[in-house]
């Protein structure tokens, strides 16, 4: 728990002194969620559907960028042989790196919730604090989905473009449900009436965690 | 001895395909609603059943590999993951071409071809990784992990596909032809296409395991060899 808690602490301190990880997320789901308003017209449509559409594409294209962040930082000048020499279990390192792309992914996606309001001429109301859980499972999914992934895709020749071409296809049944959810909690419908969707992202989550936390170590070990 | 084997299998396919190519086209009789085209449900159905076997099997020889460390786990993985990607690029095919005559469209969100159309990108995503990196202990490893995380996704993507298009009914209500097989021959020949392409699929499974095999023991030499050059001082 320690050790988690250490290298979580080191994530979130270099990202304070200017890792510049939350800012390129941010960035990126604005960059989405601008040309999605410009090529769909969307302001003048002031649907739902649309909004928690673009807002979920948005929190894809950040997701990406995030992951291929997290551990390319470790890669530089080999901190991670550094990391995988201390007395640090697989599995805590992939709990902190998975929290820590948690943490800028939550950032990242209230300012894209602010941003697809403005955009897509909502109200700021209550139907806002509903869509808090289904973003945050969603969020925690993809954290520990391309997490994972990353660890192996890093260390081809291709590079961080295979996370995507392996992540989004897998993200797929949460996406589905979050987006589903997302647009039902925009509309105003109670988080009750949305249970099968939630349990599909609670469902996945679990699966990709427990994943992670048992497979990790096979991929970032460095022979 | 198990090249033997090997050929008897090709043989063993090369009957059975004709055999089943006979029924398809000569044997069974023609459906009545949906006419000639429905003769393609025959290749269709066998093709899904062994990509999907083809799947599940990448998922099992990579926990084999990640549990014993054996490389001849991941090599049946990879040629597994390979067979079953030509298996589902031919279901998807064959389902477009079927779909054209029959739905109006060559593709309908419906939840099965979406599914298999998901599947279809994740090995692809696999194929990819593998073909991206060549560092072979490590990128067996890769394998094997992408390899079970997507087979464990495999029933969610089922269950999330299949409930978004309960909420968002399909535009074409047809279904499949599975359900209406009044013929007694239609079971017989579908069950003889089933064989004719598993066997293919074991057949074109095993050229390319045995193919890897062989790779494997050739670049086990070539470091043998390089070590005994080293040991010898001669270079």
């Amino acid at each position: 728990m320690s050790a988690f808690a250490a290298v979580l602490r080191k994530d979130l301190r270099l990202e304070l002194r200017g890792g510049n990880s939350t800012i390129a997320l941010l960035a990126m789901s604005m960059l989405v969620l601008v040309v999605l308003v410009f090529a769909l017209d969307a302001a003048r449509l002031r649907s739902f559907d649309t909004a928690a559409g673009a807002l979920w594409v948005a929190m894809i294209f950040s997701g990406v960028v995030g992951a291929t962040r997290a551990l390319s930082a470790e890669r530089e000048n080999g901190a991670i042989h550094g990391l995988l020499l201390s007395p640090l279990e697989a599995p805590s390192l992939y709990a902190a790196k998975t929290a820590a792309a948690f943490i800028f992914m939550a950032v990242a996606e209230a300012g894209a919730v602010v941003m697809m309001v403005l955009f897509f001429n909502l109200e700021f109301d209550a139907s806002l604090v509903r869509l808090i859980p289904v973003l945050m499972l969603g969020a925690l999914g993809f954290s520990a989905l391309a997490t994972l992934l990353s660890a192996a895709t890093g260390h081809t020749r291709a590079g961080d473009m295979l996370l995507p071409i392996l992540a989004v296809p897998m993200f797929v049944p949460a996406l589905i449900a979050g987006v589903k959810a997302s647009t039902a909690a925009l509309a105003g419908a109670p988080l009750a009436s949305m249970g099968e969707w939630l349990r599909i992202m609670v469902a996945f989550d679990v699966l990709f965690i427990t994943a992670g936390y048992l497979l990790f170590e096979h991929v970032v070990g460095d022979d | 001895m198990n090249t033997a084997i090997r050929n008897w299998l090709g043989l063993v396919t090369l009957v059975l395909m004709v055999a089943a190519l006979f029924m398809i086209f000569a044997y069974v009789p023609t459906e009545a609603d949906q006419g000639i085209v429905q003769r393609i449900f025959y290749f269709h159905v066998p093709c899904a059943w062994v990509a999907f076997a083809s799947f599940g099997l990448v998922a099992v020889a990579g926990m084999l590999y990640l549990w014993l460390g054996d490389q001849i786990w991941d090599d049946l993985g990879y040629a597994s993951a390979e067979s079953g990607m030509v298996f589902c690029t031919l279901t998807l095919v064959t389902g477009s071409l079927w779909a054209r005559p029959i739905w109006g469209v060559w593709w309908s969100g419906d939840s099965r071809l979406t599914t298999t159309f998901i599947l279809w990108l994740m090995y692809g995503g696999y194929l990819m990784l593998r073909a991206s990196a060549d560092d072979t202990p490590r990128v067996a490893r890769f394998g094997a992990v992408v390899g079970i995380v997507a087979a464990l996704d495999v029933p969610l993507v089922i269950v999330s596909v299949r409930l978004w298009r309960t909420i968002h009914p399909a535009v074409i209500v047809t279904r499949q032809g599975g359900h209406g097989l009044q013929d007694p021959s239609m079971i017989v020949t579908l069950l003889v296409s089933m064989a004719a392409m598993t066997a293919l699929w074991a057949w074109l499974l095993m050229l390319r395991f045995a193919q890897l095999r062989t790779r494997t023991r050739l670049d086990t030499l070539a470091m043998q060899l390089a070590f005994a050059h080293a040991a010898t001082g001669d270079r």
